[in-house]
């Protein structure tokens, strides 16, 4: 059964302009929607793929080529122009101390080497998000569909944005919080090569506590990832680099990786984001303190 | 020879094909439309729908001129001219189909008698001449399933040769208690068989409401139609004059007719036309396979009707047919509803739309019924109407309708506001609120609204 009451020339209405029933029901706040909400969307709106601003004939200013968008990245655009509406989201922008991690990589290279294992800077960083998670449980939580109920998830599951050919896939490392860093390096390595080859199973996708999308491997400074929902925030990772950090004398070169935390600003607050961050940067800076 | 190009080809002229043919042609297109017979209409016209509903009113007035008897007024037993009735049908079927011959023409649609099989993509062999196409859709519909290990006899039909009106068998066994086998048994009982129908299901009618099936079979058991469900047929011995049955389930023994009619569904068509070599998924039971705005899996080629499955409905099929003309223009079309309008023309009428209570239980929705007993309606009791319901199904929480099923004369007529009423969001206040005329039929549907919420004075 529809969970939007819209009559038939309405629906119509809605599949011409490109206009997602449900998304605006839930902009909207009600169940009911009108042709009348449909048109009252202005041409700049974020839902009207059909509106004014598109309608243009681009041959006219030169050659052109098309490359239809496939149903994958259809399905992709509308869950992205519906978070992108729906949730009032922030970003808060932050840097973790890398010197650690990097030393622990070096250390353990030989051992990886061993057994196989590509360690990578995303296994720490994982670990430290499903700490952090555990200690911040309101950002391991998603509202309810009527969005009156904040569910908290026993449970930490982390997604991991994947860039594959046929688009961005998000296969998820469940049980992270129990499971050893090489555990973890390993998962990364076969989601990763099995989303590029389209082998990701249906039950490896979807039921994230929160996702990372990681650009550190291509640069970057600094990025506003949009949350994937029903989750509550997202963590952006960008490029490693020496930074100059004030000691109180001078400035030293200290490693740091850029973060940014994307946060649905109706369950979580600008002050529970940056103590978030914080406390994720810490265990970052310091992997020890993951043992305690 | 040179290859022959359409631009919008149609394989099958019934109800979903000449919909997709004259929508297209209307949306511009130049459209060719490919029917083995001679009539354009398809089954539908020929020799389903139509023919059957002309002699469903012929046997409908038959019963109600016997019922005057009680008025007081006699008529008096009814000679019946087979000859006479089957022209009438002939003339009416004809009629409707010249129609469609003219719209075709006044479209400028080319209309080509042969039967149509793909040999590649984007290819089709017509009758020996080679067609390319710019799209195509397959609308050449299903034919009757045959009871598996039956022999060949004349007086074994289905329901295409029960519409030719060959004969009034003195006995007739209807195998098969769906919509088709009862609407053949209204017709044969009216003209003077004595018929027996055998349902394997536990009810006629499986998919309907099992309280309006139950008054619909005893309304037809009561003017001396038998009616076995949970029955099998076991064996069929057609050596005699006679065709013998043998039965067992909830009726076990043999049942003796001097025809069987077979009415046990039909069989998609998508195995006939060479769809592999156009890349065309067909399901091993002849389903094509398509999404909702009818494209198969070659994205030059639809399907609608019948072939596509069940429910296989004309008004399905019509719909489906502009949608895949829309979409193939480069319209955002697509058949968004699944509230598909059944009815068996029977008489009484059985007619129902959306969820039934036993689907909604079987598939956890959470919902109440209400009902309106047609013994209460001053339109029916008028009109010597027999027994009659009008039932909704409706959401608890918000008081939308979710289904709906009458029993009674015109429930196939008065089931279209039920569905208007459905795709609107409709509550039962909506209805009540809403004047319907007295006295008449429809007023039942507001009747059972208000009495769902107290607000009814006619019971």
């Amino acid at each position: 059964m529809r969970n939007v009451v819209a009559t038939p020339a309405t629906r119509a209405l809605a599949r011409q302009k490109g206009v997602d029933l449900e998304a605006l029901s839930a902009k909207l706040g009600r169940v009911a929607v009108a042709s009348e909400d449909i048109l009252g969307q202005s041409s700049a709106s974020v839902f009207s793929t059909g509106s004014n601003y598109w309608d243009v004939d681009h041959a006219r200013f030169g050659p052109i080529s098309e490359d239809p968008l496939s149903r994958f990245a259809q399905a992709a655009a509308r869950n992205l122009t519906a978070s992108h509406a729906t949730i009032p989201a922030v970003t808060h922008h932050d840097r973790a101390d890398m010197t650690a991690v990097e030393s622990l990589r070096v250390q353990f290279k030989s051992q990886a080497e061993a057994r196989g294992t590509k360690l990578t800077a995303l296994a720490f960083h994982i670990k430290a998000l499903a700490r952090t998670l555990e200690e911040f449980p309101r950002f391991n939580a998603s509202l309810s569909s009527d969005m009156k109920t904040l569910i908290l998830k026993n449970y930490v599951h982390i997604g991991i944005a994947v860039d594959t050919p046929m688009g961005l896939m998000v296969p998820v490392i469940r049980n992270a919080d129990r499971m050893g860093l090489w555990a973890i390096a390993d998962q990364i390595a076969d989601l990763a090569s099995r989303a590029q080859s389209q082998k990701v199973r249906s039950d490896e996708m979807g039921g994230a506590s929160m996702s990372i999308t990681n650009l550190g491997s291509i640069g970057g400074t600094a990025f506003t990832p949009i949350i994937n929902p029903p989750e509550v925030a997202i963590l952006g990772i960008t490029r490693t680099e020496a930074v100059p950090v004030w000691n109180g004398e001078t400035f030293i070169p200290i490693r740091m990786a850029p973060l940014d935390l994307s946060y649905d600003h109706r369950v979580i607050n600008g002050a529970d984001a940056a103590r978030f961050v914080k406390r994720y940067a810490d265990l970052v800076a310091d992997p020890r303190r993951l043992l305690v | 020879m040179a290859t022959r190009h359409a631009d919008f080809l149609v394989l099958g002229a019934g109800p979903g094909g000449y919909a997709a043919a004259f929508r297209a042609a209307d949306l511009g297109r130049e459209v060719v439309l490919v029917d083995p017979r001679t009539a354009l209409g398809g089954v539908c016209l020929n020799e389903g729908c139509i023919p059957s509903k002309t002699l469903l009113h012929a046997a409908k007035v038959l019963r109600e001129v016997n019922d005057l008897a009680d008025w007081g007024v006699t008529v008096g037993k009814p000679l019946i001219n087979l000859d006479r009735l089957r022209q009438r049908k002939t003339a009416i079927t004809q009629k409707l189909a010249g129609g469609l011959a003219g719209i075709a023409n006044q479209r400028k649609v080319t209309v080509v008698k042969a039967f149509g099989r793909f040999t590649g993509e984007s290819s089709l062999e017509i009758a020996g001449e080679d067609w390319t196409f710019g799209h195509a859709v397959v609308a050449v519909g299903s034919a009757a399933i045959r009871l598996p290990g039956w022999p060949e006899h004349a007086r074994i039909w289905d329901s295409t040769i029960a519409l030719e009106l060959r004969e009034i068998p003195p006995s007739l066994a209807i195998v098969g208690g769906g919509i088709v086998g009862l609407e053949m048994a209204t017709i044969y009982s009216a003209l003077g068989s004595d018929v027996t129908v055998i349902e394997l299901s536990e009810q006629i009618v499986p998919a309907a409401e099992a309280e309006a099936a139950r008054m619909v079979a005893n309304a037809l058991m009561a003017r001396g139609i038998k009616i076995h469900t949970a029955t099998a047929v076991l064996a069929v011995d057609a050596r005699g004059d006679h065709l013998m049955l043998s039965c067992g389930g909830s009726f076990s023994g043999e049942i003796g007719a001097s025809v069987v009619i077979q009415s046990i569904g039909r069989a998609a068509l998508g195995g006939s036309i060479h769809a592999d070599l156009a890349g065309v998924e067909v399901a091993g039971n002849g389903v094509i396979v398509v999404d909702r705005s009818g494209r198969t899996s070659n994205p030059k080629i639809y399907a609608v009707g019948d072939v596509t499955g069940a429910p296989m409905l004309a008004h399905r099929a019509t719909h489906q047919g502009k949608i895949a003309a829309e979409a193939a223009a480069g319209h955002a079309a697509v058949l968004d509803t699944d509230i598909i309008p059944s009815v068996a023309y029977t008489d009484p009428e059985l007619a129902w739309a959306g969820l039934t209570s036993g689907q909604a239980q079987a598939e956890g929705i959470p919902h109440k019924t209400i009902s309106f007993p047609w013994s209460a309606s001053g339109r029916n009791l008028a009109s010597g109407g027999e027994t009659g319901l009008t039932k909704l199904v409706y959401d608890p929480q918000t008081e939308r309708l979710l289904g709906a099923t009458l029993v009674g004369a015109n429930a196939g007529e008065l089931l279209a506001e039920i569905v208007l009423a459905m795709e609107m969001g409709a509550t039962l206040t909506d209805i009540a609120l809403t004047v319907h005329p007295h006295p008449t039929l429809s007023e039942t549907i507001a009747f059972a609204a208000e009495r769902a919420l107290g607000t009814l004075t006619d019971l």
